[in-house]
């Protein structure tokens, strides 16, 4: 077989020879190393959905799909299998350890919905960790952070590309990484956010792109844009970290993370339909179908429902699977239980369908107050503007710390280049909970950094710190001015206003109320059952702000230029007249009639029968001339041009204003 | 004079037979295809698709160029292939009652926008400068790849543009505009540059004919949604939404290629005469003396498609098979050590002691 293929009687008969072989030779290796647990061992994929009843008729979806590759050495890199080769690619390209980018719509809700299970703001954010032998340059890094920004936003057709200097910090405290930096390597991070970007179909359709299985099946294909966006949260995020034994580059382990964080609003369900559900929902309502099955590459395939708090009231249709049926996760004095439906289970035996499962409410009438009331986080942050009008404001971030003991925060502002901040009116005041106005005590910053920025370069960078004692706000204000841009640096749509990214707030809570998050060395969801550990390590942003900047307004310039033309015009007459006509002094012609009906005939006919663009052409300087000489002490009745007396200094006026009257 | 006579005519005799060599190998495919895929010269095929307008009430733009980029996905062209430019968000717009759809028709007959939609300049990345860059090919150092037109000189391009235009220019997100003279030279440098084999050249805004007034560049053939002098008008309002949905000629036009198949004769002639005065009230300007080849006889899919002139050959091909060193060596299958994972504290906790 074969040997029409093979160049006959060539000079090189031997690869041809070889070729073959090896083509005998690869459908037995790969069938080997897949049957071989070894093989497997190094690269897995697992798929994880958790679904999660909040407070307020709302449902969190949570999924996750994680990509382990156990790669050793670098140069294993090159043959990728699961990991998306833009991800195997990027590790050899850049110096890049660990990689975060989150897209956003909506804003989490901490008061009622807790804390989500990975944070994210509205828009874009990205921010790596950079690692290299001590060759590798701050101004290498910023160009690979900017290729690196370019590659995403043709990855996941988002607008990554603007992520440049004049946005990008280098986070000093807050942003930490998750490996263990080497004492003989430098360790770079850069952080930017755009609070602009919006977040729709063209960037889930390639992040779905990234999975070994696509959408085509598993929990990706739930993931259809329609019901996707018909949600009040969305947010897609990706994450890459690489983690290596001791330091050493050749036993390397990279982790691909991609989740999609989801929150439905059922009264929006209901509303859509015609009869009354009473607060149940399925997943072919929340995706708009069942599932069809897992994917084939999936190691394991699990979904996670909260059967206690929120979950307690629904009963499940079919129930969780029989065997291990719930989880009951402790996790800082904190219990959550989960049922858990594992979806090779669940399709183990059975042909062609779709899998379903219903949350039923119970019937009763007044269930919306049947419902738990949620327990509120420790510790929630809000952003708001002060003050009024364009040119200057306040920036306020208030921290609102509901534990009875007292809670280290860290606060990052990146205050963009067109708003200026002042770092002597930085203050941080606090005020206990229940009082309502902020007095003049203020809290002792515990670390203050402080990178200037500059117009048109750099964003001013601000990371503070201090101890928030327990049951106490604190609001941190500082005033900001805003800057008058160039004509062309304002966007198309600038009467959207400029937005101003949301701050950073990280905290060590002491336990785990409320607290979801995966355990830092975990990388599957239900690595964080029972993830007990001395303190829990919290991040949150804000809200974004949007400010006005002052906007040129065109209709300014052209008032002025009419006003300027007028006076000008008003004033060159007189000028032009006085300057130009000698003032002749002679004797009225007498052809002024004497009686007043003949004169008041012969004002009419002259008046009508005085061609039109003569009046046009009368401009203010002949005009006033004429006028000048041809008034008669204040009536002014006479037609112009015909009596000959002296003019009057202080009559120069009149004369001009009946002249302008007649052009119109 | 008399002796180079028949030399030729024997140069022209042995045109002839050289012409008719090709379609005998082919005699089983219809003949009518396989006229006018002979004289298709290209090899792939790429489609830059632009709406060029903001906001809102700029909707029908949007259903516009997504329609163009409907027709072309599902005829063939890859998204790698397919450049896609749009000014502003409409699927997940706030006054969008149906979040992440956009729609042709008041009826809802087809989502244009789809499920797999890929964006790749968007907001404000919709700029006359990168526009200009992405046709000739003048990139910035690091735009990724799907940002780029990397066509040849055996690429069928298809140029779709759709906002507001006047006598000559065509705005751009209501900042700026791109005038007939640079688009014409963009055109004329991609020419030089060996950046096209033909070149469809389709614009759908008020006074369109201009645009292609100024085109110099052979084999580019261009059409026009009205004359100069003449407005593009929209098709039809939706009330549940509040704006237009989506012009008169586009939407002629894509109820056009709905019926078009990968391997339906249709020609580029019939799309020319898509939509009539009566219906598009607008006179649709068609510019044909660029271009060498009769319109009737160039199939739709040479531009909205991704059909190849294919030969089937029964000869015996020879084939060079790679070096040894380029396959991958399965016996480097190492058993990868397991590790403990140690990763640094995540909060500065000796600040706060």
């Amino acid at each position: 077989m074969g040997q029409p293929g093979c160049p006959t009687a060539g000079p090189r008969p031997r690869p041809c020879g070889i070729a073959l072989f090896l083509l005998a030779l690869i459908p037995l290796t790969v069938a080997s190393s897949a049957k071989s647990p070894l093989g497997r061992d190094d690269e897995r994929f697992d798929e994880e959905l958790v679904v999660r009843p909040l407070s307020g008729d709302h449902v969190n979806t949570y999924f996750q799909f994680t990509t382990r590759w156990h790669f050793g050495h670098k140069d294993n890199l090159y043959h990728t299998q699961l990991t998306p080769r833009v991800i195997a690619e990027l590790l050899q390209q850049f110096d890049v350890k660990e990689l975060h980018i989150g897209l956003t719509q909506g804003l989490w809700r901490y008061e009622t919905w807790g804390y989500p299970i990975v944070e994210a703001t509205s828009g874009a954010e990205m921010w790596a960790w950079f690692s290299g032998d001590n060759n590798l340059t701050d101004s290498e890094v910023n160009s690979q952070w900017s290729q690196l920004a370019n590659v995403f936003s043709g990855v996941l057709c988002a607008s990554l590309n603007f992520v440049d200097k004049t946005n990008s910090i280098s986070p000093r405290h807050l942003l930490r990484p998750q490996f263990m930096p080497a004492a003989n390597r430098k360790n770079f991070v850069r952080y930017s956010a755009l609070p602009r970007e919006i977040v729709c179909t063209e960037n889930l359709t390639p992040w779905k792109k990234l999975l070994p299985c696509g959408s085509a099946s598993g929990f990706a294909s739930l993931l259809n844009s329609g019901h996707v966006h018909n949600t009040k949260y969305h947010s897609l995020g990706l994450k890459v970290r690489t983690l290596c034994e001791d330091n050493s580059e050749d036993n390397c382990i990279v982790e691909l993370t991609q989740t999609a964080n989801l929150v439905y609003d059922l009264r929006l369900f209901e509303q859509s339909s015609s009869s009354s559900s009473n607060g149940d929902f399925s997943l072919r309502r929340l995706f708009g179908m069942g599932l069809n099955g897992y994917c084939e590459l999936a190691e394991s395939s699990k979904m996670y429902v909260q059967r206690n708090e929120q979950g307690e009231r629904y009963q499940l249709v079919p129930p969780p699977s029989p065997e291990n049926e719930e989880v009951r996760s402790t996790r800082g004095g904190h219990t959550a239980i989960y049922g858990v439906y594992d979806m090779h289970e669940q399709f183990k035996d059975h042909g062609e369908r779709l899998f379903n499962v219903a949350w039923l409410a119970p019937k009763s009438e007044n269930r919306r107050r049947n419902m738990v009331k949620p327990t509120p986080p420790p510790l929630t942050v809000h952003r708001y503007l002060l003050g009024h009008g364009q040119e200057r404001g306040r920036i306020a971030t208030e921290i609102t710390n509901s534990h009875y003991d007292a809670l280290p925060i860290l606060v990052q502002e990146v205050i963009p280049w067109y708003v200026h901040g002042y770092l002597h009116t930085l203050s941080v005041r606090k005020k206990p909970q229940r009082v309502n106005e902020y007095g003049r005590q203020r809290i002792p910053f515990k670390l203050l950094h402080y990178k200037p920025g500059k117009q048109r370069e750099l964003p001013s960078h601000l990371e503070i710190g201090f101890l928030l004692p327990g049951q106490t706000s604190a609001l941190i204000t500082i005033d900001v001015d805003y800057l008058l841009l160039k004509w062309l640096e304002y966007p198309p749509d600038a009467n959207h206003g400029h937005y101003i990214g949301s701050a950073l707030v990280s905290s060590q809570l002491p336990m785990g109320r409320n607290y979801t998050a995966l355990p830092v060395e975990g990388y599957l969801f239900r690595d964080s059952f029972n993830a007990t550990r001395p303190s829990y390590v919290l991040s949150l942003h804000t809200e974004a702000l949007i400010v006005s900047l002052p906007t040129p307004d065109f209709s300014m310039p052209y008032n002025v230029i009419c006003l300027a033309c007028t006076v000008v015009a008003l004033a060159f007459g007189p000028i032009h007249s006085v300057a130009t006509k000698m003032i002749i002094v002679g004797k009225p012609t007498t052809t002024t009639p004497k009686n007043f009906i003949k004169k008041l005939l012969n004002k009419v006919f002259r008046r009508g029968g005085q061609p039109a663009a003569e009046g046009a052409g009368k401009g203010a300087g002949t005009g006033a001339g004429d006028g000048e000489e041809s008034r008669e002490g204040a009536a002014g009745d006479a037609p112009p041009g015909e009596s000959e007396l002296p003019g009057t200094g202080h009559l120069d006026d009149q004369p001009l204003l009946e002249d302008l009257e007649e052009n119109d | 004079m008399i002796t180079k006579l028949p030399i030729i005519l024997a140069a022209m005799f042995g045109c002839c037979l050289a012409a008719t060599q090709p379609a005998q190998d082919t005699r089983v495919l219809p003949e009518g295809f396989v006229d006018a895929a002979q004289r298709s010269t290209h090899t792939n095929n790429w489609a830059v698709l632009v709406d060029a307008s903001r906001f809102w009430f700029n909707y029908r733009h949007v259903a516009n160029v997504l329609s163009i980029y409907r027709s072309v996905k599902r005829l063939g062209i890859p998204d790698s292939q397919i450049i896609l430019m749009i000014a502003d968000d409409m699927a997940c717009n706030a006054r969008n009652p149906r979040p992440g759809q956009v729609y042709n028709n008041a009826n809802q007959h087809i989502n244009v926008y789809g499920d797999d939609v890929e964006v790749d300049y968007r907001g404000y990345e919709v700029t006359v400068e990168n526009f200009v860059r992405l046709l000739t090919g003048r990139t910035q150092n690091g735009t990724a790849r799907s940002k780029k037109l990397l066509s040849d000189a055996g690429s069928n391009v298809l140029i779709y543009l759709t906002g507001h235009g006047g006598d000559g220019f065509l705005k751009f997100q209501d900042s700026e505009e791109i005038t007939s003279q640079e688009l014409a030279d963009g055109i004329q440098q991609m020419w030089e540059k060996k950046r096209y084999n033909e070149l469809f050249f389709m614009v759908d805004t008020c006074q369109a004919a201009s645009l292609y007034e100024k085109f110099t560049s052979p084999n580019v053939l261009a059409v026009a949604s009205s004359l100069v002098g003449e407005d593009s008008l929209s098709h039809h309002v939706d009330p549940s939404i509040g704006v237009y949905m989506i012009d008169r000629y586009t939407y002629y036009a894509l109820e056009f290629l709905e019926k078009v198949q990968p391997f339906s004769k249709r020609t580029i002639g019939e799309f020319l005469q898509v939509c009539p005065k009566r219906v598009c009230i607008s006179t649709v300007g068609v510019r044909k003396d660029l271009y060498r080849r009769d319109p009737h006889k160039v199939p739709i899919t040479d531009f909205f498609g991704a059909i190849r002139p294919t030969r089937v050959s029964t000869d015996r091909i020879n084939v060079t098979l790679a070096n040894e060193d380029d396959f991958i060596t399965t016996d480097e299958l190492v058993v990868m050590k397991p590790f403990k994972i140690v990763i640094e504290p995540q909060f500065p906790t000796e600040f706060f002691k």
